[in-house]
């Protein structure tokens, strides 16, 4: 069976362009779908078994999404899809940070800049889809001020909770708030590589310095991306509960 | 300074900003006040209605040299055409006629220097009463005429011009005793109410005196000139006892109560019976006497807590007893001169009674600025001295009167002019900072705390401190709605904002005593504090305005070029077709990115910027199968500017395509180094080398060149060893250009 892939690009020619990216990239049968804007986009998901990607449903497993859209920005569609079991790709001409955390923090898998060479963007497509998430030092830099601020928000009124309550009473707040701290944090290991990271080193180059396998230094990466993608999600979550609307 | 008010206690502080409730003028106070009000007018009204009662003779009349009387004007049809003729007697028929001298012009016989004078002044005064009451008198004057007039009551409309505002002063002073006594009862208010009652009715007396005419209600002479010496007596023995208690109790009070005591009952016992054979000089002996202990008090008061309220007590005390000293001896030295000297000495003897009155108004308002009042003080203080050396001018150096008139004018003008600053600054104190001194300061505490927001509190303490020099300054943390004065102007609390942002002040800045304890603070000191405070915030906040505008401006620009511009090249990019065309809009568009890029960003750190850097290369290189060398080392890390960070990822990328794309090397070996203050960029690679510009991409080349001298620094091109070429860029003052 084909692998269903949507390309959500304004741009017709860029949008062909990611199409070839695309074959080129994957040897195996692909079924492209295009779609010029976020309507459109969402009419395609629905049909592929809705946002939350029903089971029984053949789903999407590649979507690559244009941040600028003429009727909205790809942001929205990646906040909606955050449940939807395929790889998110964010393509685009912005390679700042402030565009590109938030769509990490949406859930994007990752990011391709539209501008680079055709072989490049082949080769980083397929990294990403392998699992290699790529990291700039501007983006690690904003992970590692990111995850510091929350943790050390959250530190502090957990050690206060800690100590009232070691007795006996044990735990009586709500579960979403309390559950998700611990999984923002990062662990040492993954701050080190987010420091390495953020100073422009590659992941062979910190493999070395650190002392362990390059894919080692990978899965420090999917990992913190998945914290990423955690925290929002639970941030998401506690404004949810707050609103009345869980 | 002396040693014992060394315990500055910050808790004392905190009690009183918790305590200084206004007290409120409601309930017994101000029933009080209305009772007193009440009372106080209707006695001006029985004076008033007694002066109006008594019948006159409208006259102005002017002595000669030899002691005559010359009619000057009148009102009276009968009298108005003989203006300028001597009067040689004044008589009813039936009576004996009146002694006609110039002691008849005198108004009172308080400031009459020889006992004989002031019995036959009383005399004098009894008899024109006398003679006024029958209804008419008769005057015969120099020409032979003689002529009767009738001698109606003056009724309320001719009590004269000095009268009003006479009374009006005198009744204000009383009014201000009674405010102050009711606020805060107890001996001190009562002391200063004392002072400021027996002036004040002095002023009413004064006022009294100098009605229009001549002719005052009978026995008034009498009564007038025991009450005013009295009154003086009491003043100064108060103003004695007030020094004992005021600010502080002395040890000594009871003491200085006691002698005070004594001399004013000495005083008065004698005076009244009659006992005193030099009634004058032996009040004048009293009351100079009484001041000059006053003034012993109060410089010891100071010498035992160096409190600029003290400090300023103990100016005016002695500058009201020296002119007291002066006038006396200058009516002493004129009691023998006829023509102007005796009305001059009146004139003198009032204008200090004038002046003393204003600084006792003063007093109560020190830290608060009276401005007309200290003026006004100011001009009454210099017409004292200045008709008081008029008087001995004429006494001791025998000048003319017109000659020591204007000399004595003169020299009253000058010593106004030239003391008027210094007088000021004596009372309330200079400024430490002249206006432009200021503006510079808060200018560049301004930029400072722009620049390190987190120490405006201390840099805005540190203007202060310039602005009024304060012998002593602590922080409360306490929130203050304004700024304000407190203990009569010992301290001025400064509420103070911890970031200029704050929406509230956090603490309170406590400065005391003013100019080293020389001066006190003002409620202008307290409302130029807050002005500065103010201020400062004000100018900080536009520069952040100004910033946030133009940065908010710069990324505008930057998205629409980004956005407009970027999408046409990216698909013109896509449509190029050809390998070259599209590797070179290709790098255009990377220039565009890196051109918004620094637009929009508010601030590069050379760290940040070098990870960034190295990234890009590898990204670059990776594709071309080259290898990337990268070192880099820095003594410290800094700011760059937008020009800084543009032009070296340009110079950067420029040559590592000259590696890629013209070279044919496979290693890039880039050096970046930042040591005092310059910077050092080596890129080296293995390629082919030869001449650069030989290159037909010369067009980079020639754009790395402008680049390094835009940034203000040298590039040379080299052999890079057996094979390639390196490139060598150095940009001194590197830190320099930027921003600290």
């Amino acid at each position: 069976m084909a692998v269903k892939v949507l390309i959500m690009e304004d741009n017709p020619v860029a949008r062909n362009f990611l199409c070839r990216v695309v074959r080129e990239s994957f040897s195996d049968a692909q079924q492209i779908t295009e779609a010029g804007d976020l309507e459109s986009a969402r009419r395609h998901i629905a049909l592929a078994g809705g946002p939350t990607g029903l089971h029984g449903v053949d789903p999407f497993r590649l979507i690559l999404v244009d941040l600028e859209l003429p009727d909205g920005n790809g942001l929205e569609l990646l906040a909606e899809l955050s449940q939807y079991p395929a790889t998110k790709i964010v393509t685009t001409l912005y390679s700042d940070d402030d565009h590109l955390f938030p769509a990490l923090q949406h859930g994007a898998d990752g990011y391709l800049l539209k501008e680079d060479r055709f072989e490049v963007l082949v080769e980083e497509l397929q990294k990403i889809v392998r699992g290699q998430p790529p990291l700039s030092p501007a983006i690690a830099r904003r992970l590692l001020t990111h995850f510091r601020g929350s943790g050390a928000d959250a530190a502090a009124p957990e050690a206060g909770l800690r100590a009232s309550g070691s007795g006996s009473s044990g735990s009586t707040r709500p579960m979403p708030i309390d559950k998700p701290v611990d999984h923002e944090r990062l662990t040492p290991r993954e701050t080190e590589v987010l420091t390495f990271l953020s100073k422009g080193f590659t992941i062979k180059e910190i493999a070395s310095l650190m002392g362990i396998k390059w894919f080692t230094v990978n899965d420090h990466i999917k990992s913190i991306y998945k914290k990423l993608n955690v925290s929002s999600r639970a941030e998401a979550a506690v404004l949810a509960s707050k609103q009345g609307l869980v | 300074m002396a040693g014992g008010d060394s315990h500055f206690d910050a808790s004392a502080f905190e009690q009183s900003l918790e305590q200084r409730q206004p007290r409120r003028w409601i309930g017994w106070r101000l029933r009080a006040m209305v009772l007193a009000a009440m009372l106080g007018c209707g006695l001006v009204f029985v004076l008033m209605r007694s002066l109006a009662a008594s019948p006159h003779l409208d006259a102005t009349w002017q002595p000669t040299a030899r002691g005559q009387l010359t009619l000057l004007a009148s009102p009276v049809p009968a009298l108005a055409d003989r203006a300028g003729l001597t009067l040689e007697q004044l008589w009813v028929p039936g009576h004996a006629p009146l002694a006609l001298d110039e002691l008849l012009l005198q108004r009172t016989g308080r400031w009459l220097v020889d006992d004989e004078q002031r019995e036959r002044f009383l005399q004098q005064q009894r008899q024109l009463s006398a003679l006024l009451a029958q209804g008419q008198v008769r005057l015969a004057f120099s020409d032979g005429s003689s002529v009767t007039v009738d001698t109606p009551p003056r009724g309320t409309g001719g009590l004269g011009l000095l009268f009003w505002p006479f009374t009006a002063f005198a009744l204000l002073l009383y009014l201000v005793g009674w405010g102050v006594l009711l606020l805060r009862p107890g001996l001190r208010t009562a002391l200063y109410a004392l002072m400021v009652w027996c002036q004040g009715f002095n002023l009413l007396l004064i006022g009294a005196e100098n009605v229009r005419g001549l002719g005052l209600p009978p026995g008034f002479g009498g009564i007038d000139l025991m009450l005013r010496l009295t009154l003086d007596v009491v003043t100064a023995g108060a103003a004695a006892c007030a020094y004992a208690v005021y600010p502080r109790r002395l040890p000594e009070a009871r003491p200085i109560f006691a002698a005070v005591a004594i001399v004013v009952a000495a005083w008065t016992l004698a005076a009244y019976a009659g006992w005193l054979p030099q009634l004058w000089r032996a009040t004048q002996a009293v009351v100079l006497g009484l001041g000059a202990m006053a003034t012993a008090v109060v410089a010891w008061s100071y010498r035992l807590a160096a409190d600029p309220v003290i400090a300023v007590m103990r100016r005016f005390t002695s500058i009201a007893v020296g002119t007291l000293a002066l006038v006396s001896i200058a009516v002493a030295l004129s009691q023998h001169l006829a023509g102007a000297a005796p009305a001059v000495a009146a004139v003198a003897a009032v204008i200090w009674y004038l002046f003393l009155a204003s600084l006792l108004l003063l007093v109560p308002f020190l830290s608060r600025s009276r401005q007309v009042l200290r003026e006004f003080a100011l001009v009454a203080g210099i017409g004292t001295v200045a008709s008081s050396l008029d008087l001995i001018f004429v006494a001791l150096f025998a000048l003319g009167p017109l000659a020591s008139l204007v000399l004595a004018l003169g020299l009253g003008l000058g010593v106004y002019v030239a003391a008027r600053q210094w007088i000021l600054n004596r009372m309330v104190g200079a400024r430490v900072l002249t206006t432009e001194r200021t503006f510079e300061q808060l200018y560049r505490v301004a930029r400072e705390v722009h620049d390190h927001p987190e120490h405006t509190p201390q840099l805005l303490a540190r203007l202060l401190r310039d602005l009024f020099d304060p012998l002593e300054m602590l922080w409360l943390p306490h929130r203050l709605p304004a700024a304000r004065v407190v203990g009569g102007g010992a301290a001025l609390y400064v509420p103070l904002p911890d970031e200029p942002d704050a929406a509230e002040p956090a603490q309170v800045l406590v400065m005391r005593h003013a100019n080293h304890g020389q001066r006190i603070f003002t409620e202008d000191d307290a409302q130029l504090a807050a002005r500065v405070v103010e201020q400062v915030l004000r100018a900080v906040a536009y520069d952040r305005a100004v910033e946030r505008g133009r940065t908010e401006e710069r990324q505008r620009i930057a998205q629409d070029l980004h956005d407009d511009i970027g999408a046409r090249l990216l698909t013109l990019m896509y449509k190029a077709g050809d390998r070259d065309i599209e590797d070179y809009i290709r790098h255009t568009l990377q220039d565009l990115k890196t051109l918004t890029r620094g637009l929009a960003a508010t601030e590069h750190r050379l760290s940040h910027a070098v990870g960034e850097w190295k990234a890009d290369l590898q990204q670059r290189l990776q594709p071309a199968q080259l290898q990337l060398h990268w070192s880099f080392q820095a003594d410290r890390d800094l700011p760059l500017t937008v020009g800084q960070w543009s032009g070296l990822t340009r110079i950067l990328r420029e040559l590592v395509s000259n590696a890629i794309y013209h070279a044919d090397a496979t290693q890039v070996d880039v050096q970046l180094q930042l040591e005092a203050g310059t910077l050092h960029l080596r890129v080296a690679d293995d390629g082919k080398g030869g001449d650069p510009a030989a290159w037909t991409h010369g067009l980079g080349l020639g754009g790395v060149r402008k680049r390094v001298r835009a940034l203000g620094g040298q590039v040379q091109w080299l052999a890079n060893g057996e094979r390639g070429i390196a490139c060598e860029v150095v940009l001194p003052g590197f830190d320099g250009a930027a921003p600290t």
